[in-house]
């Protein structure tokens, strides 16, 4: 069950037909963008219609945001824009917030649980500790549930957090000490745009992390807003990861839960490539088939053959409902040749990247030009990571 | 070295009337032991010295008394079987020729130390391991469903039964109650080469738990049975095993005693993992896994 749609806004039928299509086995339902009353028929029509595992983002971490773009979360019991430390001194409102999280998903029919936490940016600040606590006062509220789903808590942080290798082993023996099914990891990026790239010794320590609760401890790790970076995650041992359909879901953004000044300009059409390990503009695709290169990209998924079939790919019918679509059959197709096996699974990886370092140098060598976001920086970055992690752990 | 107190067998008999067959045994960490009969069965006495400038009605507030407090109690709560027991008489207070004492009786076990054991016999075979292993797991199981944490888990506090083989774990005198004050604050407790890393630190920012007794079973089950400690040898400096403990990864035990299965060198080298995360999160898992060594 490996990779999950991460819900939010402008779903549209994108979730059953990404199921029908098999290309995704889950979803992580996003408070913000389901008001309460809508979810409740919204999740039994999933779980009477599909095989699916089904999860529940409180999206509660958004409550310290400011000013937060929270949409619907007023509508939910736990949520209350603008808290501060202040707002969880005492264990009775820890507990409080504990509850009400809970028991919201409690008449939801998901699989798992997902504890409320908040947004922290490294180990050692403040709001570490008060994620800490409220994971604490998860476990204990959850433990007198009757017969509730089993409880993943939630550690959303930014990826600064992985630069202090220390922390991390205090972050790690902390909570394998605790008794519960696992985890719901969110790492915050840093880089302003969508981007692949992850510094490789942030991405070294993601994979420790990951490789330490999952296949050391016996945890369920699930990532979510994880893009194609949860591939690597999967091969680290994580059950499974999660990304969403426009920019915004599929990578965890500060911004994306703070109010921007209105006035977005509308996406650009993208196309997600498996060879490339990246999701690129769809007139950078023009340009590669322009010299030649589409073969080299394409990610041989059911829906290439829209642009296969077309004399180029913006003379085809491609559009951002078939782009989204489109990203998690690319990312289920590369999950699928995962075996299980870390030391197996980081050797595919790592020849992957490399084939895809191989077909940048020709393509940009044939005249293509790549955008800041999507030339491939992150290739060398990622396979530089890998090899960190693997000499750390011997896999 | 700690102040110990000053007795003879005959002065034991006149503490304690009901003891007969009176022979002193050892003396260790802060506790002068004697071997007593007290109902017709074999009890360890054992006697601590409080300090002298202490009036006798607060002798029971001082450290010494706590921690035996705490280890008295820790044997009175503990029903494994690998774990050793309190006698007839709990923790008593008492002014002996002006020295204070605290005494108390516990199980005696008939049979010898683990590190007698090592240094007369050599090292035990790999099903003797795997039993070692899997009992004193039991008790650090169980002292943690207590919320204790034993701190000084090494073959000098392993008794070997004559009557029946089993292995049980002794002196809880150190054990650290994870919900009650430290009193070892800035100072090391236990015995420096059986240490997990975690109890090298000295700020208490490092989590410590049951899996730090895990560690120093691990060395435990290593030196039983290579004959080898993986960290410490008679040439090294304190500031060498820590260096050892914390850093250096020792090959595996099978390299050294070749009757050692690869499945059981798997066990003790993530028993001896450097961090409690790499080690077992639950008890269970550790003597699941030996009970398979034992089983394959």
């Amino acid at each position: 069950m490996p990779l999950y749609a991460q819900h939010g806004h402008g779903k549209s039928d994108k979730i059953s037909t990404a199921f029908e299509t098999g290309s995704i086995q889950g979803v992580v339902f996003g408070a913000r963008n389901e008001k309460p009353a809508n979810l409740v028929p919204y999740v039994r029509e999933i779980r009477d219609t599909l095989q699916a595992q089904l999860l529940f983002d409180p999206q509660f971490y958004v409550s310290t945001l400011i000013p937060p773009n929270d949409r619907f979360l007023p509508e939910y019991p736990y949520y209350r824009p603008g808290r501060t430390a202040g707002d969880f001194v005492g264990a009775r409102r820890l507990s409080e917030y504990a509850r009400q999280t809970l028991d919201v998903q409690m008449g939801l029919d998901l699989d798992r649980l997902i504890a409320p936490s908040v947004l922290f940016n490294t180990f050692d600040d403040r709001w570490y500790q008060i994620a800490l606590n409220l994971a604490d006062a998860s476990l204990d509220y959850h433990a007198g549930l009757k017969d509730p789903p089993p409880l993943l808590l939630t550690f959303a942080f930014s990826e600064e957090a992985l630069d202090s290798r220390s922390e991390v082993d205090v972050f790690l023996d902390q909570v394998t000490s605790w008794d519960t099914k696992g985890f719901y990891l969110l790492i915050a990026r840093t880089e302003v745009g969508y981007s692949q790239y992850f510094d490789k010794d942030r991405l070294s320590q993601l994979l420790y992390l990951t490789l330490v609760l999952s296949i050391i401890n016996g945890f369920e790790v699930v990532n979510g807003y994880a893009d194609f970076c949860g591939l690597l995650t999967r091969a680290a041992g994580a059950t499974a990861f999660a990304t969403g359909w426009s920019q915004a879901l599929r990578q965890f953004h500060r911004k994306s839960f703070v109010r921007q000044t209105p006035g977005h300009r509308q996406p650009r059409l993208r196309y997600s490539s498996g060879p490339l390990f990246n999701s690129i503009l769809l007139t950078e695709l023009e340009q590669i088939s322009d010299v030649g290169g589409l073969g080299l990209v394409l990610s041989n998924v059911g829906l290439d053959k829209m642009i296969a079939d077309a004399s180029s790919p913006e003379a085809s019918d491609w559009n951002l409902r078939t782009s989204e679509l489109h990203h998690w059959e690319t990312l289920q197709s590369l999950e699928g040749k995962l075996s299980g096996d870390p030391s197996a699974d980081f050797d595919r990886v790592v020849a992957w990247l490399k084939t895809a370092n191989e077909i940048y140098v020709a393509l940009k060598q044939a005249g293509v030009v790549f955008e800041r976001y999507t030339q491939g920086q992150h290739i060398p970055e990622w396979v530089e990571g890998i090899q960190l992690f693997r000499s750390a752990v011997s896999v | 070295m700690a102040n110990l107190p000053k007795l003879t067998a005959d002065q034991v008999r006149s503490i304690i009337p009901a003891a007969t067959d009176v022979e002193k045994l050892a003396s260790g960490g802060q506790k002068l032991v004697f071997r007593g009969t007290l109902y017709h069965k074999a009890y360890a006495l054992k006697f601590a010295l409080l300090p002298a400038e202490v009036e006798s009605e607060d002798a029971q507030f001082t450290d010494v008394a706590t921690r035996a407090a705490r280890e008295v109690e820790i044997m009175r709560s503990c029903s494994c079987p690998y774990m050793v027991k309190l006698g007839p008489i709990g923790l008593t207070f008492v002014t002996f020729e002006e020295q204070n004492l605290l005494y108390f009786s516990e199980e005696f076990i008939t049979g010898s130390s683990l590190k007698t054991v090592l240094a007369t016999d050599g090292p035990l075979p790999a099903s003797e391991i795997v039993r070692l292993g899997v009992q004193i797991a039991s008790a650090i199981q169980e002292l943690w469903q207590l919320g204790k944490i034993h701190r000084d888990i090494k073959p000098a506090n392993i008794m070997r039964s004559r009557e029946n083989g089993d292995y049980v774990l002794l002196d809880a005198g150190l054990a650290f109650d994870v919900a009650g004050d430290s009193l070892s604050a800035g100072f090391l407790v236990g015995t420096p080469p059986y240490f997990s890393p975690e109890q090298f630190d000295y700020s208490n920012r490092r989590i410590l738990d049951f899996r730090s007794d895990m560690f120093s079973l691990g060395v435990t089950l290593y030196e039983m049975g290579t004959g080898q400690h993986p960290f410490w040898s008679r040439r090294e400096t304190s500031q060498n095993v820590y260096t050892k403990i914390t850093t250096f990864t020792p090959q595996p035990p099978s390299s050294l005693a070749p009757g050692i299965p690869e499945a059981l060198d798997r066990v003790i080298m993530r028993m001896l993992g450097k961090f409690p995360h790499l080690r077992y999160r639950r008890c269970e898992q550790l003597i699941s896994a030996l009970e398979e060594v034992r089983i394959n």
